[in-house]
């Protein structure tokens, strides 16, 4: 596999680079997703330390609350389903870690008038508040994949400018730029 | 003396009669031409005592007898690969250690250095891409493997007693295996490593009290400086692995003592049915 | 068991008919040797280990020296309009590494809670401290991480951040500005002292990450 794969070596550590989006080693998704799903500020040690020491400490103490001698499979349901529910657990996290793409990108394919306005769309920050198909955080803002079909046009302009809050406003983002933005907001359906 | 009251005898168990262990042929004595095996005095295994260096070795350690009941030991029914994984786990972090210590000769652990001893490593050295390559992604595999036999461990009931310490143990070289991939991931100082420490030190900072201060003793201050590498470097290669070595040693130890567990769905026969078969 | 007799409550070792007991002695010789050798053992290796553990605890308790005020560019450069870029080296001796990037404008506001002459903000989520990008269009800081936002002060607007961005001291000399100390807000942009990502600084939570040593 070494032969094949090699090692490969990213650029040179950059503290002052505001593009890079950090990514654990693949081993470790499961734990870096959880922060993801977990949104509330006040619980975020329950996701950074919390969930894994309490999983670390019902590891550790398994023998001790696992008292049945019972040692055949078919007769443990309830540690086959929390074994199986962990494996189910840790492999959906760590697959949505590694589809989840960077937040200035957006993978859906667009016709290419209106890939202008995507990379618009990308650039702004949108994908902190809102999903676009599979790229973006969900929430605090609405799910924008098929916007065209819930707002015309006139309507995203007029929310761009004056928004509701926590988004702000996008007034003075130069015209042709906007424009993009809204057509390309526009024909997502 | 006074009668003791009698006590119920308890089954008897067959001892099962298994072909001896071969030894290494320098340890078998050939007796004189002209006698036989038993017809050797203590006299005559003095003067022959210690010719070969496997015997001489043997001599003065009696290390056979502890390796042929080590590596010899009874197994019982049953077992298959699955059985095989605490053993390729090993295999595993015998090889990290030994490319470890060999990407060592060539690593500096100094912010300004480090990146480009690595790439050094992997453009210039005499297969120092294979190298480096076989510890990243031994890394994986070991980290696989640990898991998986834990889960084999857990679906056979093998944490059941007596094997709970033992179990335990093994939660311990699980956890240093998640301390060795976060501390080793720093060392290529490239643009992922950088950041996921950042992130990692930040995650332990977030704990409640005592928090800021493992963050602070990570990161060796309140800043990431040149004392962070060396301080992951050491946790990485020196700290960290040598705690593996020790608990590996006591996870053998105690397979070694308690035996390998069954197989779950093996009937266990009672000794008379088990005589009547012989 | 037979019941206790006064001799085996005796604190003699030969009347409690311990083997190696001798006459006046509370404590066999085996007993003795076994203490000295645990605690002469205790003893050489508390006297390499707690050493060695006060040396890798160290700074934890050592106090961050300041460092000199670092220079990102004339007054003439920034407004209060928007933010513009600036690297400094927080630490130096280590290249690359101990550079950072913060985001500086003019404090077109100064108040009591605020009187720095410049406002310059750290990109430093509060959340895990992955690297936040200012964008110009949405006049608001965008984290890649977990996707929490922050507004033009810094506030947290979205996500899982804990508090506002962190700040720096800025200070003006003959046209220049010049950068101090970073420290945290909480969420009325009053200057505490500076935590960690993470390290909540408001409200009851503040009370689990209490200031450390360090800063």
């Amino acid at each position: 596999m070494s032969l094949i794969l090699g090692a490969e070596l990213g650029p040179k550590a950059d503290p002052t680079t505001t593009t890079y989006v950090p990514r654990p080693e693949w081993y470790f998704f499961f734990l870096f997703e959880l922060l993801r799903v977990i949104k509330p500020p006040e619980l975020v040690f329950v996701a950074t330390l919390g969930i894994p020491n309490i999983a670390l400490a019902l590891l550790v103490l398994l023998p001790f609350y696992d008292r049945s001698p019972e040692r055949r499979p078919t007769r443990r349901p309830v540690a086959m389903t929390a074994m199986m529910l962990t494996i189910v657990a840790m492999t959906y996290l760590t697959l949505l870690g590694a589809f989840a793409g960077s937040p200035t990108q957006i993978d859906a394919e667009v016709e290419p008038q209106y890939q202008y306005g995507k990379e618009v769309a990308a650039n702004s920050g949108c994908l902190g508040c809102h999903k676009f198909g599979e790229n973006g955080n969900d929430g605090p803002g609405p799910n924008l994949t098929t916007i065209g079909q819930r707002l015309p046009k006139q309507a995203i302009q007029r929310t761009l400018d004056n928004p509701t809050p926590p988004m702000p406003s996008f007034k003075n983002m130069p015209p042709d730029q906007k424009e993009a933005l809204v057509e390309y907001l526009g024909q997502l359906r | 003396m006074p009668s003791k009251p009698k006590i119920p005898k308890p089954h008897k168990i067959p001892v099962s009669k298994l072909p001896k262990p071969p030894i290494p042929s320098g340890l078998t004595r050939v007796p004189k031409p002209g006698t036989t095996r038993d017809d050797v005095t203590v006299g005559d295994v003095a003067a022959e005592g210690g010719t070969g260096v496997v015997a001489w070795i043997d001599e003065r350690t009696a290390g056979s007898g502890f390796l042929r009941g080590f590596l010899f030991r009874k197994v019982p029914k049953g077992t298959n690969w699955w059985y095989t994984l605490g053993s390729a786990t090993m295999f595993a972090f015998i090889s990290q250690a030994v490319t470890g210590v060999f990407l060592a000769m060539y690593y500096t652990p100094d912010p300004v250095q480090a990146y480009e001893s690595v790439r050094n490593i992997n453009n210039e050295v005499f297969l120092g891409e294979f190298v480096h390559g076989m510890h990243k992604w031994g890394a994986t595999v070991m980290t696989v493997l640990v898991f998986v036999h834990m889960a084999r461990t857990f679906v056979f009931g093998a944490y059941k007693y007596p094997r709970e310490l033992n179990w335990v143990v093994g939660v311990l070289l699980l956890m240093m295996t998640m301390m060795m991939g976060f501390t080793g991931y720093l060392l290529p100082f490239d643009q992922r490593s950088f950041w996921a420490t950042v992130v990692g030190v930040n995650l332990n900072g977030t704990g409640p009290i005592i928090g800021p201060y493992l963050a602070d003793f990570l990161r060796a201050g309140s800043d990431f400086t040149a004392t962070t590498l060396s301080r992951f470097y050491a946790i990485h290669m020196m700290l960290v692995p040598g705690l593996i070595g020790a608990l590996i040693g006591v996870h053998l130890y105690l397979v070694a003592k308690l035996g390998t567990s069954a197989p779950p769905w093996l009937k266990s026969k009672l000794p008379d049915e088990e005589k009547k078969k012989v | 068991m037979a019941p206790k007799t006064d001799k085996q409550k005796s604190k003699y070792t030969v009347d409690r008919g311990w083997p190696g007991g001798f006459e006046g002695e509370t404590l066999t010789r085996r007993g003795f040797m076994t203490g000295v050798a645990l605690g002469a053992g205790g003893v050489a290796s508390a006297m390499f280990g707690l050493p060695a553990l006060g040396f890798a605890l160290g700074p934890i308790f050592e106090k961050t020296e300041h460092r000199a005020l670092l220079d990102v560019g004339s007054t003439k450069d920034f407004n209060g309009d928007t933010y513009l870029p600036a690297v400094i080296t927080t630490t130096a001796g280590i290249g690359q590494a101990g550079k950072t990037l913060i985001y500086v404008r003019k404090n077109t506001n100064p108040t009591d809670k605020q009187p720095w002459p410049y406002i310059a903000i750290s990109t430093r989520c509060a959340h895990l401290g992955c690297p936040v990008r200012f964008i110009e269009a949405a006049r608001s800081f965008v984290c890649p991480c977990h996707g929490g936002t922050y507004n033009y002060e810094g506030e947290v607007t979205g996500g899982p951040p804990v508090r506002p961005l962190d700040r720096f001291e800025t200070f003006v000399k003959s046209d220049r500005v010049l950068v101090g100390e970073r420290f945290s807000v909480n969420s009325q942009l009053e200057r505490v002292p500076t935590r960690d990502p993470g390290a909540h600084v408001d409200g009851f939570w503040q009370v689990l990450y209490p200031p450390r040593p360090t800063v």
